[in-house]
């Protein structure tokens, strides 16, 4: 046994030893505005759905006791084709319909038109991110003390994303090898960064701290690796953050270097 | 149209026409039977080896660890994993479910059922099993590549199943494997298809065939119009391999005029999500059948159900965008994917009662065959409730590509349509060997299977709730999966405890068919479809008179039987009831 | 006069072979989707490597496979006199001939398959149809050689040949008219 790793997965059940049944099964803590709208919905599928499982559940269990061949000797001899079949079969279609399918899709829809799909504007007071992903590691870029993207005054990060709490952020990505996905589990957000195409997230978070970045498209054999850091800090913190970096980078980006251009220009995207 | 009999030909003699190169339908099916469970065991080790490192990461594997993976000391390296999970579902899907429940299922039973002597296209047939076998000879070569099989996921997206992200040979054998693939299943699809329409006996009409050929069919319908989509999907991502063509190239490869990796997810998709019903549809149509006969009365509303899965059928065709929603289509395509896909709950709802129905007030007999059935209407009710989940486009913006996912479809797919096969094994291999199977060790087989199964997916849909995405080689490397440790440690030892309890069907299929002396009777199992008024093991010309259907294929349990028998022969006048 | 088992035989290969049609038909369609989300998210139509696409060749294909359609046409209706079939036969390898020329012509232009989605959809597409029109030309000259009489293969055959003709058809108007 190599020893490293099970000393480290002992110290990592030690760790969460504390934890029950209960808590592990938990989601990441939301520190989104918006996390608490899928939950509403998916608690809300879930006891519809526990509620036609139980009457499968009674059906399967109940008439595999009751009309067992020892308890119940003589079958009914129906074809189920009666008009009161046919009519209980279509009452029960129609009532999975109604209560899950229909609720779903008019309250997923009513989320993603008012929430999800709001994309702040480009004039709105909002923190303004570019992503680039790469096999294995994100990059991030903010527009620097110009206020323009892909210029030589950009602060760029690798793995580590930094925005204010309480703020709306923006986030337009792309990839540059291969397909990735930005995954803000603490958000409950994710979306495709694909090669040759923009895409666009926007979320806020409402506490301070750090938090994973996960990449959630399989991209190649460190895809597990590609994590990144979001670092969420009050206002007065991230105003700080910005003035110290903008100023590094004036200082220390090295303006002919192409590579470092991989940005583009705002615009609407 | 009037019916022609085939005529009956003599039997093969030599070894090399009796088992090799025969033409007969039942042969065939035997050795799809034979070549799919092969693949299921290499396909169910590579899952071994992916539970065992997602629970013990950095653990060498246990006994053949040092034999398979010697430069690192037995522990599974990460480029190995990505070929493990990519292999893992291509074979499973490819490999296992299609020979098993569709070429063996379907060549065995769809003649006999219908009252004909063979397929239609008889040389078509041996054919499709044969470019079968050159298809996994293709697969199998991959694996032993220098620089490995392909590694991109079953799905295969470009750009990372382009050159930038699989180099070497892998990637392109695993491309043509399935093409080749995709040749033999279409030659099948032809082949049930127009047998189906062609070979019926006199007086089987569409709604007189039992529902077990209603799955197939359907089944081979969705394959000769959807196959040849992947097959065109895979050509253009081998061309862009091979010969330098952009179709799904952009990005930091894209040289000169873009190409759009989307584009192969959409094709992909098209052929994906029928896909999916390819697989089950089998599956349904036999518990259908299974649950009346041993509930011992007709199947509840037949003629609804049939007409549930044909709806089913043609609205597979136009959700497969509920897989994308994560690249940012439209929302107006979106939102209609969402809505499109909703729909399938209503005609799943419908054949889901039926199956209750046909429960309710029977006579149930608990062999094998009906706890297999009794168990896909579990494991279906519950996976199939939980594509709701990801069919909502804001819920799968937490859930998609975690394991919620994979639990789902493994509920669906793997679970059901598992379930359904073994259901189907037990239940006809007396006409397929001539054997009865062992009945103690069949109801073993079940528990053992049914109760970790459950533990396996139900854990991993628990793990995919609390954010752990896909294909990860480590996923504790983030913080926030570190307490899921104890919930992937459960569904390891569940997945090695099921994957146990497999040699215990593995014995007792290979004990009966070599070791047994005693015959099976006509019809162990006192039902009235075509198959079971032949002799045990099937004659090779399966009927010596061709049948004239007169009744329903579940007439059971009709109270105004004079005979002694509580069933009807499909070749016997309706008695009313 | 033909007896009823040779009329369902018939009947029977007929919807094999339809089957088998849609099948095909089906990958082409898929090709053409591509085609057609390329063509309608593109700025600009026809883009200048159509432009610079030979124009006489693909004419000249079309013009022969549409011919050889007719031959076997003729084939099938004058009591199977097998000039009309080997005539549908040579005409069938003229077209690969003229696919070939095309090919060295657009390398010959500096039209390669890496320059982008068109040049490479123009490749691709012609590329798998002259395939099928391998697997025609086999079963064109199995026909010559064993089956010539029976009305079973001679329809069977006949359905595929002329399905090439017009998804050729479809890929010239597509990709070489503007």
């Amino acid at each position: 046994m190599n020893l490293q790793f099970s000393e480290r997965l002992l110290g990592l059940a030690i760790k969460t030893q504390e934890m029950s049944l209960w808590e592990r099964m938990q989601p990441p803590e939301d520190i989104s505005s918006s996390g608490h709208l899928i939950h509403w919905l998916f608690n809300y599928t879930t006891y519809v759905n526990l509620f036609w499982f139980a009457l499968v559940c009674i059906g399967l269990f109940g008439f595999s006791y009751l009309y067992s061949n020892k308890r119940h000797k003589i079958p009914f001899y129906t074809h189920g084709n009666e008009k009161k079949h046919l009519l209980v079969t279509a009452l029960i279609g129609l009532g999975v319909f109604l209560s899950v399918d229909m609720v779903i899709t008019k309250i997923s829809t009513r989320d993603m038109k008012e929430t999800f799909w709001k994309f702040p504007g480009d004039n709105e007071d909002v923190v303004r991110i570019q992503v680039l992903a790469q096999q294995w590691a994100w990059n991030f870029r903010y527009a620097g003390a110009d206020g323009e993207f892909n210029t030589g005054d950009d602060v760029v990060q690798l793995n580590s994303m930094v925005v204010p709490v309480g703020k709306k952020v923006m986030i337009q990505m792309t990839a540059k090898d291969v397909i990735h996905a930005f995954y803000l589990p603490n958000a409950r957000i994710k979306a495709d960064a694909i090669p040759g195409r923009f895409s666009k997230l926007w979320f806020d978070a409402n506490k301070v701290g750090k938090y994973d970045i996960a990449c959630a498209e399989m991209c190649g054999n460190h895809h597990y690796m590609m994590k990144a850091q979001l670092t969420v800090l009050s206002q007065e913190d991230f105003d700080r953050w910005v003035k110290e970096s903008q100023q590094i980078a004036i200082a220390t980006n090295d303006t002919e270097d192409i590579n470092l251009r991989w940005g583009w220009q705002w615009g609407s995207k | 149209m009037a019916f022609v009999e085939q005529h009956i030909h003599d039997a093969p003699t030599s070894f090399w026409s009796k088992y090799i190169v025969s033409y007969d339908h039942k042969v065939i099916g035997k050795q799809f039977l034979w070549f799919g469970i092969f693949w299921l065991l290499v396909g169910g080790l590579m899952a071994l080896l992916i539970r065992w490192t997602l629970a013990y990461p950095g653990v060498p594997f246990p006994v053949i660890g040092n034999l398979l993976f010697p430069h690192t000391d037995g522990v599974v390296p990460p480029d190995t994993y990505a070929m493990l999970f990519t292999m893992h579902g291509t074979i499973m899907i490819f490999f296992a479910i299609t020979p098993i429940l569709i070429g063996a299922f379907g060549n065995f039973c769809i003649p006999l059922m219908i009252g004909a002597r063979d397929m239609i296209f008889p040389t078509l047939n041996m054919l499709s099993f044969w470019f079968s076998m050159a298809s996994g000879v293709l697969l199998l070569a991959s694996l032993c590549l220098p620089l490995g099989a392909a590694a991109g996921g079953w799905t295969s997206y470009p750009t990372l199943s382009t050159n930038i992200g699989q180099p070497g040979l892998g990637q392109t054998l695993w491309l043509l494997s399935l093409f080749l693939f995709g040749v033999s299943s279409t030659m099948g699809a032809v082949n049930y298809i127009t047998t189906v329409i062609t070979l019926r006996a006199p007086g089987m009409g569409y709604f007189k065939m039992p529902l077990t050929i209603w799955g197939l069919w359907l089944t081979a319908i969705l394959n000769a119009i959807f196959v040849p989509v992947l097959g065109a999907g895979l050509l253009l991502l081998t061309f862009d391999r091979v010969f330098g063509t952009t179709f799904f190239l952009a990005g930091a490869a894209a040289t000169s005029g873009k190409g759009d990796p989307v584009l192969f997810q959409h094709v992909f998709w098209i052929f994906g999500h029928p896909e999916v019903y390819i697989l089950i549809l089998p599956a349904w149509g036999i518990v259908s059948d299974l649950l009346s006969f041993f509930a011992r009365k007709p199947a509840f509303g037949y003629k609804m159900t049939a007409l549930s899965l044909s709806a089913i059928t043609v609205l597979s065709t136009v959700v497969y965008g509920h897989h994308m929603y994560t690249t940012q289509m439209s929302p107006l395509m979106t939102q209609s994917f969402m809505t499109l896909t909703m729909l399938i709950s209503i005609p799943s709802a419908i054949f889901f009662a039926n199956w209750l129905g046909t429960l309710w007030k029977g006579s149930i007999r608990f062999h094998s065959p009906m706890l297999f059935s009794l168990g896909v209407v579990f494991v279906f009710g519950l996976g199939g409730l939980t594509g709701l989940y990801l069919a909502s486009t804001s819920i799968d913006l937490y859930l998609h590509d975690t394991y919620f996912v994979v639990g789902h479809f493994h509920y669906t797919m793997a679970a059901s349509v598992l379930l359904g096969g073994f259901a189907g094994t037990y239940f006809w291999f007396p006409k397929m060997f001539g054997r009865m199977m062992n009945e103690k060790l069949a109801k073993w087989h079940f528990w053992c299977t049914m109760i970790p199964l459950n533990g396996i997916f139900t854990g991993m849909m628990v793990v995919g709730y609390g954010g752990m995405h896909r294909r990860l080689y480590n996923p504790f490397i983030y913080e926030f999966l570190q307490k899921l440790v104890p919930i992937n440690i459960f569904i390891t030892v569940c997945a090695v405890l099921m994957g146990a309890a497999q040699f215990i069907f593995i014995y007792n299929f290979v004990h009966t068919i070599f070791f047994k002396k005693e015959v099976a009777p006509a019809n162990p199992w006192e039902v009235g479809t075509l198959e079971w008024e032949i002799p045990s093991p099937a004659p090779h010309y399966n009927f010596k008179d061709i049948p004239h259907v007169k009744c329903g294929p579940h007439e059971l349990g009709n109270p105004n039987l004079k005979n002694g028998r509580d069933f009807q022969y499909q070749t016997e006048e309706w008695v009313k009831a | 006069m033909k007896s009823t088992s040779q009329e369902y035989r018939e009947l029977q290969h007929s919807i094999g072979m339809t089957v088998t049609l849609i099948s095909f038909g089906m990958m082409f369609a898929s090709l053409f989707l591509g085609y057609f989300l390329v063509r309608f998210n593109s700025p600009v139509w026809p883009p200048v490597e159509i432009a610079q696409l030979p124009k006489l060749l693909p004419l000249l294909s079309t013009v022969v496979i549409g011919l050889s359609s007719l031959t076997y046409y003729w084939f099938e209706m004058k009591k199977r006199s097998s000039k009309w079939l080997v005539l549908t036969l040579v005409l069938g390898l003229l077209f690969l001939g003229l696919q070939w020329s095309l090919w060295a012509k657009m390398k010959e232009v500096g039209i390669l398959v890496s320059h982008g989605m068109v040049p490479s959809m123009v490749y691709a597409f012609s590329w798998l149809h002259a395939g099928h029109i391998v697997l025609g030309l086999f079963f064109l000259s199995w026909l010559l050689l064993r089956k010539m009489d029976q009305d079973l293969w001679v329809k069977n055959v006949g359905k595929f040949w002329h399905f090439l003709g017009i998804i050729w058809l479809m890929m010239y108007l597509m990709l070489f008219v503007q």
